[in-house]
């Protein structure tokens, strides 16, 4: 019997799902016929003008420098000469023990920063969509870490988490002593600490970026799915887990690979005002190594080997990016 | 047995509106992790607010969480004496060129991608694309030599003119424009208006508040740019507000960090895109594709 309960109701769950991708579908077809209509416009050369400025920026400080750092990297250089050196720079890059380091480092640190803030928004954005007072207030009083520069939040945090003088330290390490943990927190000194310390901060900055498209994601879920889940008195962590997660899942991919870009590129500041990519390494994720091997030892050929690893990092996210939203375009 | 009673209850209040006893105690828990969740986002920032206001030597009694009386001069010694005021200048310069370059030219691709036929339309547009995988750090080195080669270091040319395309940009103008219905552009067709024209008296005015919210994303990402202009500018006349932060983490006085300073350098760093945010909260939310309910 409860069985068949429980068939039931997902049978009528998948119904009104069903009919959503449909009526979505439906919709995108329209859309795609009424494109042609648009195009009144014929002069070649009007059209050429318009994408001009964009075209210009893109190839002259886009596509020209990214061509060029694949021609650099087989360069090794000094201030002033270039000297074509093969597959040097890969060769070192691949055997150098710092390297390595950067590269475990780099994905431990974007596992835990996407997880971390995915799980954090979730449940914010889960809150919120649930409320049905004060939404406006809330939303907005969420959402403000869009704004919160990295280098402000690396600062912010970098004060209020000294071991000697940092007000956050001195309540944890209050906390742990009710526990009977006596807690040093030297994170100055800890690599992993350290590597703890940046995660938070990241994970702090980019909690407002996931809230708006979680909720948003969430909002876009068709009422009849949120009601015969709510008549069939499914529970709201099931809900949550079994059908609004399900049907955010190409906003989830999309935010997955945006806060991995994030996590290796926009968390510099964080690691530059912090730690500088101490102690020992432990924070030293690869655009930080990059940017010093660039920048203070101007070893522009190894710099620009690396920087193609990560243009190839950035190509395989794409690509999960494209060939998943692609599969479920459909869902809007 | 009760359970189940409860969420049907519960169901039931949904559709009569919910009566005040059923789904108050279920939805006060939501209501305090609410208000907990963002009190434990926000304390960090009230926090350091606080402390922007202390001596050092309050700073050095950690617990002491009392305002302090040295907000003044705090403040006015950030922004004078260690030049933050200049640095926002240059920041305020940077972001509203960005800006406004960045929309202007996206909104021109955007209009010929849709309302001009010419031939290898997608090509063009998947170009436009692709430079969604070429962010600063996959192009650092040869871009900083080609600012050299131009004679760009230390100016703004180099923090503005490489961002004034954007593939986010245009992809979102384009989308926009595909929603306004296809009538409007036949009826300007009829009165023989051109496409500058169109775009000028029709679309902008259509499109206020998707510009408005791809106004809010760049300008956010303009302020917050950190990683470029530390490579390209490197004296202090050019330098922008959140490189300029990092000059201020060495200051010290009789060995002591200044940490109420450097708070309040934070501080004047986050207010102006904090603004923009909350000012412009419904167009931006509107643009990312969230209805408010």
């Amino acid at each position: 019997m409860i069985v068949l309960d429980h068939c039931q109701k997902t049978h009528v769950v998948f119904t009104v799902v069903e009919g959503y991708i449909e009526e979505t579908q439906a919709r995108y077809t329209t859309q795609m016929s009424e494109q042609s209509a648009r195009e009144v416009f014929t002069n070649n050369k009007e059209a050429a003008l318009l994408l001009l400025p964009t075209l210009f920026v893109i190839v002259m400080f886009l596509y020209w420098p990214a061509i060029d750092t694949f021609r650099l990297s087989f360069f090794q250089t000094t201030l002033t000469s270039e000297r074509f050196a093969g597959t040097y720079n890969y060769i070192r890059l691949f055997t150098s023990g710092s390297y390595q380091n950067s590269l475990f480092v780099t994905f431990g640190f974007g596992l835990v920063v996407v997880g971390g803030t995915m799980l954090l928004s979730l449940f914010i954005s889960f809150m919120l969509y649930e409320v049905d007072r004060f939404t406006s207030i809330y939303l907005i009083t969420a959402i403000w870490p869009y704004a919160l520069p990295p280098a402000v939040a690396g600062l912010v945090l970098l004060f209020l988490l000294q071991p000697d003088l940092g007000i956050l330290t001195y309540w944890i390490r209050s906390i742990g002593s009710i526990f009977g943990m006596d807690l040093g927190l030297d994170w100055r000194t800890s690599g992993p600490m350290a590597f703890v310390v940046v995660s938070i901060t990241a994970i702090w900055k980019q909690l407002g970026y996931n809230i708006i498209f979680m909720v948003a994601a969430m909002n876009n879920i068709p009422n009849t799915i949120d009601e015969a889940a709510q008549l069939d008195g499914i529970s709201r962590s099931n809900r949550l887990f079994k059908i609004y997660v399900p049907l955010m899942s190409p906003t989830l991919v999309f935010l997955i690979v945006i806060n991995t870009i994030y996590a290796f590129f926009a968390t510099f500041p964080i690691i530059d005002l912090m730690t500088s990519g101490g102690p020992g390494g432990a924070t030293n994720i690869l655009i930080y190594k990059l940017f010093i091997d660039a920048f203070e030892n101007f070893n522009l050929g190894y710099a620009a080997a690396q920087s193609l690893v990560l243009f190839l990092i950035v190509g395989v996210l794409m690509y999960i990016q494209l060939r998943v939203t692609d599969r479920y375009a459909h869902y809007g | 047995m009760a359970k189940h009673d409860a969420t049907e209850r519960d169901a039931v209040d949904r559709y009569t509106g919910g009566s005040l006893g059923g789904s108050l105690p279920d939805n006060l828990w939501m209501h305090v992790g609410l208000i907990g969740s963002i009190a434990l986002m926000s304390l960090p920032i009230v926090l350091a607010a606080l402390m922007s206001t202390q001596s050092v030597s309050q700073i050095y009694e950690v617990t002491n969480l009392a305002p302090g009386g040295q907000g003044v001069d705090n403040y006015t010694r950030a922004l004078f004496e260690h030049d933050l005021f200049a640095f926002m200048i240059n920041s305020f310069i940077m972001a509203i060129a960005i800006v406004i370059g960045k929309i202007a030219l996206s909104l021109l691709a955007a209009l010929a991608l849709v309302y001009y036929d010419f031939p290898y339309k997608n090509a063009v547009f998947v170009f436009v694309l692709f430079t969604l995988m070429l962010p600063v750090p996959v192009r650092i080195v040869p871009l900083f030599e080609l600012m050299v080669n131009l004679d760009w270091i230390n100016t703004m040319w180099a923090i503005t003119v490489p961002y004034l395309a954007s593939a986010t940009a245009v992809f979102l103008f384009r989308q926009h424009f595909m929603s306004i219905p296809a009538s409007m552009v036949e009826a300007a067709k009829l009165d023989d208006i051109g496409g500058i024209k169109f775009l000028i008296y029709v679309l902008i005015p259509m499109s206020k508040g998707m510009i408005a919210g791809v106004g809010v994303i760049t300008y956010v990402y303009a302020w917050n740019q950190y990683l470029w202009p530390l490579a390209v500018i490197n004296n202090k006349e050019n330098q922008v507000l959140q490189v300029g932060l990092k000059s201020l983490e060495g200051t010290a006085a009789a060995g002591q960090i200044e940490w109420g300073l450097i708070m309040s350098g934070a501080i004047i760093a986050l207010i102006p895109p904090l603004i923009v945010l909350v000012v412009l909260h419904k167009p931006l939310l509107e643009t990312f594709g969230l209805q408010q309910k």
